[in-house]
């Protein structure tokens, strides 16, 4: 009956249906591309350098202390560690590294710089320097490589030999030349000016530590919103081989960054109460116009001995139904258009440069991310707006008297 | 090169060759003027172990210095051999490093000027700024009179407000009788107690009176560092192109 009754005013249902269905697109796109943003913000924070995971000694962050090693003084089992977290679900990749601070000098220029021990064969699974280098390429034992503002700096190209100067471990000063392998470009902070690459196995003897001693192990993961759990079950399989590692997901090491991406998730629920509240009073508008009209039908029905509450459902119905048909239109508009702007997304960049946020550059352009989540809450949501906006001409329905509405009173 | 700096410049009560500051009473420079006439020009030879005790480590360093007034010093690790002919030069406000293994000589960047030197709780700052007190700071004699049994003189140095230093008050006391210093205390620039420097085993050595042994502590944490005068010679005749980069360089 309810289903019969939408189609008696054709033209009605059609803008009403429209107004819904436009509700559910705009909802699902807005919260798309705000997922795009975070999305991309996410992973440009996470895979230029950090990964997802990272694993430290507990007293390791935030001082960073050169002293605290993973496993202690004594340090532990690198390789297994590094095999205990690759053979885990859902990771991409695991780069031990270790770090010290120091001064790379070259003729008369001399900057401090931060000292990073990297495996170059397993650093690009987790972070983007390899792939960055203006020229030449990763470390070689005995090597450096250095970021194109230091280079500029100091005034030193790749074939060129850098003095290194770091306190070591044991309290005397590391020094001695290296080769420089490479000049790299992240375009991100302080990682151009101020970073120096050099071999795991070279920096851990410029540094007097054993090879068992590394401060981080960096791990990027396959899908990033999986980090947590995937953070979880590294924790358990690294957990028996030192009894001081904190292994923990981006969320936690990158907390601005988390901060952030939840605050703009919070928003995305925001805009879409907006957008349905709108919808609800539009929509609740059209159906007390339509009751009004249609009050000698009902008032038909009733005198035919259709009781009030009967009548009320049937309105419900109708709004239901209604949202049903929003729904499935609007479903069909919103996902071939996410599909196509997810392909091609919208380029901005005649407006906005490319800005840098908390470590994270993001690019001047829109693009969405699909998610289950969002269209879902949106879908009930506009399902919830139908029931809800018909309650009220429902009840005015249900209320009617027939005599005098058949009267013309 | 600490050593040096830190030993005369302290031991002199401030006694930096520098024109009398404004600020100061003129008392106190006329103490100061009086340990400086005993440094004047005075150039030094000598040899000095240095102890440094951290959390995580402890070593020993042995090493040669020379030094002329407070301006020029040139220090050079003799032992352990792994570190033996690394040396420091410093020229006014400059610190250099030569460097034996990548035969290197690097000059200290501004950035890095706070770090420590040679592994100690020494600064590469201490090294260049102890022989500007008396320009960077005004003084006042905070103290005359009696202190557990000696007659001394307490100063308290501020900064003035555009002098580019770290602390936010320097304390030290000063033996009357012979200018000695007893110890010196740093503050930050929240008044918290930093870091102390206590001078002791005051003795005649190549024919003056020093303190021989300089304890540096900082205020948190167990860790010093004890610089201890091995010998040293007065007048050596050292000029200032003794202080030379070729000469940071000499292995002898």
């Amino acid at each position: 009956m309810a289903w019969r009754n939408l189609w008696r005013n054709r033209r009605r249902t059609f803008l009403t249906a429209s107004a819904l269905s436009f509700g559910f697109v705009a909802a699902v796109l807005m919260m798309g591309f705000m997922n795009g943003m975070m999305e991309e913000m996410v992973s440009n924070g996470t895979e230029v350098v950090t990964g997802q995971i990272q694993i430290h000694a507990e007293a390791y962050r935030p001082e960073r202390s050169i002293h605290d090693t993973m496993g202690g003084r004594e340090g532990l089992d690198v390789g297994a560690l590094v095999a205990a977290a690759e053979a885990q679900n859902g990771v991409a990749g695991v780069a031990p590294r270790l770090y010290g601070g120091g001064l790379v000098s070259s003729g008369d220029e001399t900057v401090g710089a931060v000292l990073m021990g990297v495996d170059p064969e397993r650093e690009p699974r987790v972070s983007r320097f390899a792939s960055v280098f203006v020229e030449g390429g990763m470390p070689g034992p005995g090597e450096v490589a250095v970021g194109a503002a230091l280079a500029d700096k100091i005034g030193i190209a790749v074939g060129d030999e850098a003095v290194l100067v770091a306190p070591a471990a044991d309290g005397s000063t590391g020094n001695d030349l290296f080769g420089v392998s490479g000049i790299y470009r992240l375009d991100l902070g302080g990682f151009d000016d101020s970073y120096a690459l050099l071999e795991l196995g070279t920096l851990q003897d410029f540094l007097a530590m054993d090879r068992g001693r590394i401060h981080e192990v960096a791990i990027s993961v396959d899908r990033v919103r999986d980090a947590d759990p995937v953070a979880e079950r590294v924790a358990v399989a690294v957990a028996g081989l030192s009894p001081d590692l904190a292994t923990e997901p981006w969320s936690v090491f990158l907390g601005q960054l988390y901060f952030v991406v939840s605050l703009a998730s919070a928003m995305n629920s925001v805009v879409a109460f907006m957008i349905f509240g709108m919808a609800i009073f539009g929509v609740a508008n059209t159906m007390l116009l339509a009751t009004f009209e249609r009050r000698r039908e009902f008032a038909v029905a009733r005198a035919l001995g259709t009781s009030g509450v009967a009548l009320g459902r049937i309105v419900v119905y109708e709004g239901l139904l209604l949202g049903v048909v929003a729904l499935a239109a609007g479903a069909a508009l919103a996902f071939p258009l996410l599909a196509h702007i997810r392909a091609n997304p919208i380029d901005l960049s005649a407006f906005v440069g490319t800005y840098s946020f908390m470590g994270s550059a993001i690019r001047p352009q829109l693009t969405v991310e699909y998610s289950f989540q969002e269209p879902l809450v949106s879908a009930v949501a506009l399902l919830g707006t139908g029931i809800v906006s018909a309650l009220l001409p429902a009840w005015r329905a249900a209320r009617l008297p027939p005599a005098d509405v058949l009267a013309d009173r | 090169m600490k050593k040096a700096a830190i030993l005369f410049i302290l031991a002199g009560a401030v006694l930096a060759a520098a024109p009398a500051a404004a600020q100061t009473d003129p008392e106190i420079l006329e103490i100061i003027d009086e340990v400086d006439r005993m440094m004047q020009g005075a150039s030094s030879a000598g040899s000095m172990r240095m102890e440094i005790d951290t959390e995580h480590w402890s070593r020993s360093l042995e090493m040669q210095v020379w030094s002329l007034g407070t301006e020029y010093s040139l220090i050079r690790v003799e032992s352990p051999a792994r570190e033996a002919g690394t040396a420091t030069l410093k020229v006014e406000n400059e610190v250099w490093n030569y460097l034996p293994r990548a035969d290197r000589t690097i000059k200290i960047p501004p950035s890095m000027m706070l770090g420590s030197w040679m592994g100690s709780h020494v600064t590469n700052d201490d090294l260049v700024k102890e022989s500007r007190l008396i320009e960077d700071y005004d003084i006042v004699i905070s103290h005359d009179g009696d202190r557990d049994g000696e007659d001394v003189w307490e100063f308290t140095m501020t900064p003035r407000p555009e002098a580019p230093v770290i602390w936010g008050r320097i304390e030290q006391r000063i033996r009357k009788r012979d200018r000695m210093p007893l110890w010196a205390h740093y503050y930050d620039e929240d008044g918290t107690l930093a870091r102390t420097m206590t001078f002791s085993d005051i003795r005649t050595m190549g024919g003056r009176t020093i303190p021989t042994r300089i304890m540096i502590e900082p205020a948190d944490g167990e860790e010093r560092t004890v610089i201890t005068y091995v010998a040293i010679e007065f007048d050596v005749g050292l000029d200032e192109d003794f202080f030379s980069l070729r000469n940071l360089r000499a292995h002898q």
